[in-house]
């Protein structure tokens, strides 16, 4: 062994690198088995630094020991041969999973993951339903406790867990790895602890059912005026770095509040620590801020960051839950939903994501929600986009953001679409 | 795959390369050697790896011509004219690519064309000189020209320093530890430090020059001046780490340039083989500093003019060799003795002038370029939607990269991870950087939009 005290180093990796290998090829049948590999291009044990990535633990692929090869259809080699497998497999820890989110009450799950292959699985056990389920969830949902995979895009892992119980609805969104059951249940379980039943009427149909029973109660809608830079005195701004972009370049930092964060999603909104306890000095989340301060108007752009993640049913679903939180926390404000805002030429023409057509689809249905008497809908794309309604690329350096000095025709843009009621 | 930094390379290429190479005899190593690269070559340029090979046999083949007139009579002009002949087909070829490459398309120029050509420059002009007793066989002189560690970009390793006799190479498992170790370091420096400070620079660039704050304005531009002598010298370690693990000396290219007390001594630290280069092979010919004052200088400025172009074609790289030829002219003239006396105004002035002479080479355009300059020194130029706490924003996002950054730039921490390359605590840290490298990698080439996230 004389000659590893030549090689120590080399010695070392050689190892690290067979365990990795070893790691990676044990996880390509149970944690990693829906990535996208390539065994020509790819060393094996890039899946663990993937998983490792996603939040999936090394060790975590050890759960696969214990599975039998019956459990496996076709056996384990069946699996490593097919990329497109979990089509049909439906494994008992799943089940068990499942079991328990019953047991909690929780009857439906939407669950939707992401990796390089991506999982969205649609989970309903139908024993303790109460008839009343979501408008946008019933589409997806289905009829028996089974795990049903479909594959989709890349982007990151976003989790959502919505349910109802006996005692009343509970929603939560939790950014997790959707790959181990083990993560699915904790991060239900955490959010039943967090919301408990604040968020009675965060699913589709009660909020439609809100907003009609509204529009028979009160007649008139209000129609946008030119306001001065006075009128943001009163308002809060949710959304991701564009909206960051507006805190640090629009010139109302001082009289507005921001609750904005790079890469925000509308699953992470309310999760995220986006500002700070004036009292305490805590870092809070918004939904903590909008209880402890009322504003006169809310402003909410997000959406360009989920473009790779979900249906924009199940965005909408999401986004439909947040208006309606902020509508419950902010009575008296008046909501504006932004569309977001667009992607040059350039990029729209490259991007099989983040282009303008997708962001177009959400914009479209983010304009739905408006009813003009207490949710409006402003798109700033009327102000920053050319003649072909891409983002104008002098505006910007990476076709994405607004360059500080044209954060100005946003803010002229939002004067220009005040509500006074 | 001709990136070193990319999953093909690190557990493809290299680890199936080094196998075969070590298990060949080491009479036929250079044969594996040259098909290994020109398999390498090939990968990253099925079309141009024709034209390598073309440049390799007309220059073996010129080579010989010169060789076999140098004990003729008139065996002067007949060199020289041969020589004149190979020089214009190199220098004519890296011209002609160059000019297509400003007028059409950068993507046109072949990958490492000008490394391979000035090797081959080098070469011939040493067998001018007769500084090579006799005409290395074509084989080897093939190797040395296609070799794959340094094809892509350097280092510009001369024929002599690289031992490329059989009897001279030097194999050994410490060699191999040796040159794993350089490699190493050379990729946790790319991926773990330029990388990351590449991101800086960028998001400088969506912000618009014109609304960066000053003192922003200078963390860009001495984030970018790490992250540019990162990337390269962190290349370059990787290059010569391979070399090392396949018997070839180490090829110094950087040599803590940042430590420096004066502009010249920087740049006789920074990609030292492109220096010794243009020294070797444009300034001493023309006579260097032996022939007056007035001579010495429009040597220099030759030299900083070609510098200049061969870095890039548009006008800021000639503003930049410019840039550079005044600062080192000035202390030739006046402030080298200054400096000699007191080296901390040396060193002061060196990362002063170095940060802002990289942002005239990394801005292309003139009047962006400008703006830049207009916000480094605000006397003149005028700021739009300035947010004065936008220092406070990335210094927080990325004040462990600038620490490290700072750390890695100071001679003794180096210098003292090299010495101490054995010890159990310097094996162990290898492999950390090795794998967090290859986790960074992963996740970059993963999530491609990392870099963009909204």
């Amino acid at each position: 062994m004389n000659w590893i005290k030549k090689c120590p180093a080399f010695f070392l990796l050689a190892v690290s690198g067979f365990i990795f290998t070893l790691i990676g090829v044990i996880g390509r049948f149970s944690v990693y088995k829906e990535y996208e590999f390539d065994m020509v291009k790819r060393p094996f044990l890039a899946l663990m630094m993937e998983g490792a990535a996603n939040g999936t633990a090394p060790w975590e692929v050890t759960s696969a020991l214990g599975l039998e090869e019956d459990k496996f259809p076709g056996g384990l080699f069946a699996l490593f041969k097919n990329d497109t497998i979990g089509q049909s497999i439906d494994f008992e820890d799943g089940e068990d999973a499942l079991e328990a989110l019953a047991e909690d009450g929780i009857v439906e799950g939407i669950v939707e993951g992401e990796g390089t292959a991506e999982e969205t699985a649609t989970v309903e056990e139908t024993g303790t339903a109460e008839g009343k389920v979501t408008a946008e969830g019933k589409r997806a949902v289905e009829e028996e406790a089974t795990i049903e995979g479909t594959r989709t895009t890349e982007g990151d892992v976003d989790e959502t867990i919505g349910g109802e119980a006996p005692g009343g609805e509970i929603r939560s969104g939790e950014t997790a790895d959707s790959k181990t059951v083990d993560n699915q249940t904790s991060a239900a379980q955490n959010g039943i602890v967090g919301n408990e039943t604040e968020n009675n009427a965060a699913a589709g149909d009660g909020n439609r059912r809100a907003a009609d029973r509204e529009k028979t109660e009160e007649e008139g809608t209000y129609g946008f005026q030119t306001v001065t830079e006075d009128y943001f005195n009163d308002a809060a701004f949710i959304g991701d770095s564009r909206t960051v972009g507006l805190f640090e370049y629009g010139g109302i930092e001082e009289r507005a509040d921001f609750y904005a964060k790079i890469s925000l999603t509308i699953y992470n909104v309310f999760t995220e620590l986006l500002a700070k306890d004036e009292e305490t000095g805590k870092k809070i989340t918004a939904e903590e801020a909008l209880t402890k301060k009322q504003y006169g108007k809310v402003y909410l752009m997000l959406g360009i960051n989920e473009l790779g993640t979900g249906t924009t049913e199940t965005f909408m679903e999401e986004y439909r839950a947040v208006v309606e939180r902020i509508r419950q926390l902010q009575p008296e404000a008046v909501i504006f939903v932004e569309g977001i805002m667009k992607v040059t030429g350039n990029k729209d023409s490259e991007d099989p994501i983040f282009n303008n057509k997708n962001i177009e689809e959400k914009n479209a249905a983010i304009a739905e929600l408006a009813d003009n008497r207490n949710i409006f809908y402003i798109d700033v794309n009327e102000a920053v986009c050319d003649g072909e309604g891409n983002l104008n690329a002098e505006y910007t350096i990476d076709e994405v953001h607004l360059k500080a000095k044209y954060y100005e025709i946003w803010k002229q843009f939002l004067m220009e679409h005040g509500i006074e009621r | 795959m001709v990136v070193f930094t990319s999953l093909e390379f690190l557990f493809r290429f290299f680890p199936a390369f080094l196998a075969v190479y070590y298990i060949t005899p080491k009479k036929y190593r250079n044969t594996t050697l040259l098909f290994g690269s020109i398999v390498f070559y090939g990968m990253g340029e099925p079309y141009y790896v024709l034209l390598l090979l073309a440049a390799v046999w007309l220059n073996y083949f010129f080579a010989k011509k010169i060789y076999s007139c140098r004990d003729t009579r008139r065996g002067r002009k007949c060199r020289k004219d041969r020589l004149a002949a190979v020089l214009a087909l190199d220098v004519g070829l890296l011209a002609a690519f160059k000019l297509l490459g400003i007028f059409l398309d950068s993507s046109i120029l072949p990958l490492g064309l000008s490394f391979y050509l000035f090797k081959m420059i080098s070469f011939q002009v040493d067998i001018f000189r007769k500084e090579m007793t006799e005409l290395p066989t074509f084989k080897r002189t093939a190797v040395y020209f296609t070799m794959f560690p340094q094809i892509v970009s350097g280092p510009i390793m001369r024929f002599h320093e690289g031992s490329f006799l059989m009897e001279e190479r030097e194999y050994s498992l410490e060699k191999l530890e040796e040159g794993l170790q350089y490699f190493v370091a050379g990729l946790g420096t790319k991926v773990l430090l330029a990388d990351r400070l590449a991101i800086l620079w960028k998001d400088i660039h969506v912000i618009g020059y014109e609304s960066i704050s000053t003192p922003l304005a200078w963390l860009g531009a001495a984030a970018y001046s790490m992250e540019l002598y990162f990337d390269f010298w962190g290349y370059s370690l990787m290059a010569s780490g391979i070399c090392v693990m396949l018997g070839f000396p180490f090829i110094q290219n950087f040599d803590h340039p940042y430590a420096s007390k004066s502009i010249g001594e920087f740049w006789r630290r920074w990609h030292i083989t492109l220096g010794g280069f243009f020294r070797d092979y444009v300034y001493i010919p023309l006579g260097g500093n032996r022939n007056g004052l007035a001579k010495t200088m429009r040597n220099l400025f030759a030299v900083w003019l070609l510098t200049g172009l061969w870095h890039g074609g548009s006008l800021n790289f000639v503003l930049w060799g410019l840039a550079l030829f005044l600062l080192i002219a000035a202390e030739k003239l006046v402030l080298g003795k200054l400096f000699a006396k007191f080296p901390w105004i040396g060193r002061c002035y060196t990362l002063f002038f170095i940060p802002v002479t990289w942002v005239i080479f990394a801005v292309n355009d003139l009047g962006q370029l400008g703006l830049y300059l207009g916000r480094l020194f605000p006397f003149a130029g005028i700021g739009v939607a300035l947010n004065p706490n936008d220092i406070l924003k990335y210094l927080g996002m990325y004040w462990y990269y600038l620490l490290l950054g700072v750390i890695w730039c100071i001679p003794v921490f180096p210098r003292f991870l090299q010495k101490h390359r054995k010890n159990p605590v310097a094996v162990i840290l290898t492999a950390v950087v090795f794998w967090l490298s290859v986790f960074c990698i992963v996740s970059m080439e993963n999530n491609p939009f990392a870099y963009l996230k909204f």
